[in-house]
């Protein structure tokens, strides 16, 4: 467990002191926003209640393989790859320890990108603010969990930018289909039924574990 | 750590259909230096990563040993007995010299420790710039503390993989007087319950007689000799550069 906090703590102060990964992150958010703004100038508030979950997740998704993309290649600097494969111990936590730090990045890019989006569409962000946020945190779960290790997987091909999204987003494809049904549920002020999250908690818990268990054998040569 | 005793049988690594090592045998007694020698391509670093337990033997088997035990450890605590410095430093660039050292202590489950890490930054002549980023290190300074990072949390292997590329001369010699002085001196032995073994990767055979009791030269996969300090005239950098360019001529007339 010491491993996990080590790690989470130099993944947010390596991150704090080159704003690497979340200004990519951000900018690409803000800009996806903008074109779904220039696409969509003017919508009434019941097209923008339909088309937002969409428009989020797809904001969401992509800004999230940015981040996930450069989870490990900042530790082929120095080839620092090398020291963790060394770490002793069981090597889940270092998995746990890079997932969370990635997991607090995402989740703070997309709270920003949320923000954004209510300005630029004119939401009132009240509404089912508590229910969306919950999905985005459950549903984060799951793609930090396969985004890690298929991040540690593919860091060290030579098309890891191309590998990465090609497995990970149908890998997500049960996570969006849940995440995406729930927002439009929340967007549109309905209460937050439990059955919404039911399948991001199973799903997101079996990909935490199978993510956690797997990742000794990524560091191996 | 206590010092570790490593011992291969008939080792072998492949790369697909490349052979890198071709059916080694070695024995490292605890506490003792040993300098892998050879040309680019002889084996060095492939059985460099085999010792610090990062890749497995194609074939052989290889087991390391502490406390004159006889099951071998198992590769998670072989994993806790190195400490490594490969062609990279390993150090991230953004963390402090002191950072760096403490993340690498916690990464071997040992909370910080300051007076240690004080030790250490003491010793590698790196206690002035403690809290100042790797990234802005000179090479000689940033391979002094990748070697910091490889003994912060005492191992009982060292294995250094070239340590001394890309130094000018006035660094590689402050570099082998630290190593020396490491290996000799008391308050780790005390401390570890032994002097670490070390392995030292080098193309330099002054080096490799500077730092080490014995030397193993590679040569395409296969160990030619192991000249030890106990017969020095074997062992000295122009025997050992005669011995190497001997090789390399028997391998272009062999081609």
């Amino acid at each position: 467990m010491n491993v996990a906090w080590a790690l989470l703590w130099k993944d947010l102060a390596t991150e704090w002191r080159s704003r690497d990964r979340i200004v990519a992150m951000t900018v690409f958010s803000f800009l996806i926003i903008v074109v779904f703004q220039f696409a969509w100038p003017n919508m009434e508030p019941e097209q923008i209640a339909q088309l937002a979950p969409g428009i989020l997740w797809v904001t969401y998704v992509f800004a999230a393989v940015i981040g996930l993309g450069r989870t490990f290649s900042t530790e082929l600097e120095n080839d620092a790859m090398t020291a963790l494969a060394l770490a002793p111990g069981n090597r889940g936590w270092i998995f746990l320890g890079k997932a969370t730090a990635t997991w607090v990045l995402i989740t703070a890019v997309q709270a920003m990108a949320g923000l954004v989006f209510a300005l630029f569409f004119r939401v009132d962000l009240t509404i089912g603010l508590s229910g969306t946020a919950a999905i985005v945190v459950l549903a984060n779960v799951a793609i930090c969990s396969v985004g890690t290790l298929l991040s540690a997987m593919s860091v060290r091909s030579r098309f890891r930018e191309v590998l990465l999204p090609v497995l990970l987003i149908p890998t997500l494809i049960p996570v969006l289909a849940a995440a995406v049904t729930g927002t439009t549920a929340t967007v549109a002020g309905e209460a937050l039924a439990l059955t919404t999250l039911q399948p991001l908690i199973v799903i997101g818990g079996i990909y935490f574990i199978l993510c956690f268990l797997l990742f000794d054998f990524v560091l191996d040569e | 750590m206590s010092p570790v005793r490593l011992r291969g049988t008939a080792i072998e690594k492949r790369y697909g259909r490349v052979a890198a090592l071709r059916g080694i045998d070695f024995e490292i007694a605890p506490g003792e230096a040993v300098a892998l020698l050879g040309a680019n391509g002889a084996g060095k670093s492939s059985l460099l990563k085999i010792l610090a337990g990062l890749s497995k033997p194609s074939q052989g088997q290889f087991g390391a040993f502490v406390d004159g035990g006889t099951s071998p450890l198992d590769r998670s605590s072989l994993r806790a007995a190195v400490g490594y410095v490969g062609h990279a430093t390993l150090l991230y660039g953004e963390l402090s010299a002191r950072e760096n050292l403490d993340f690498a202590a916690r990464l071997y489950g040992q909370r910080a420790n300051q007076e240690r890490i004080d030790q250490v930054l003491e010793d590698f002549a790196l206690a002035d710039v403690a809290d100042r980023r790797a990234g802005t290190f000179s090479r000689g300074m940033a391979q002094r503390l990748a070697i910091a990072r490889a003994v912060i949390h005492r191992p009982g292997l060292l294995l250094l993989d070239e340590p001394f590329t890309g130094l000018d001369e006035l660094s590689a010699e402050r570099l082998s007087e630290q190593l020396g002085r490491l290996r000799g001196e008391e308050r780790d032995a005390e401390t570890n319950g032994g002097t670490p073994s070390l392995i030292v990767v080098t193309h330099d055979p002054r080096r490799a007689t500077e730092l080490a009791d014995r030397a193993i030269l590679l040569h395409h996969g296969i160990i030619r000799a192991t000249p030890s300090k106990q017969h020095a005239e074997e062992f000295t950098a122009d025997a050992l550069r005669a011995m190497l360019g001997e090789f390399a001529r028997e391998a272009s007339h062999a081609a």
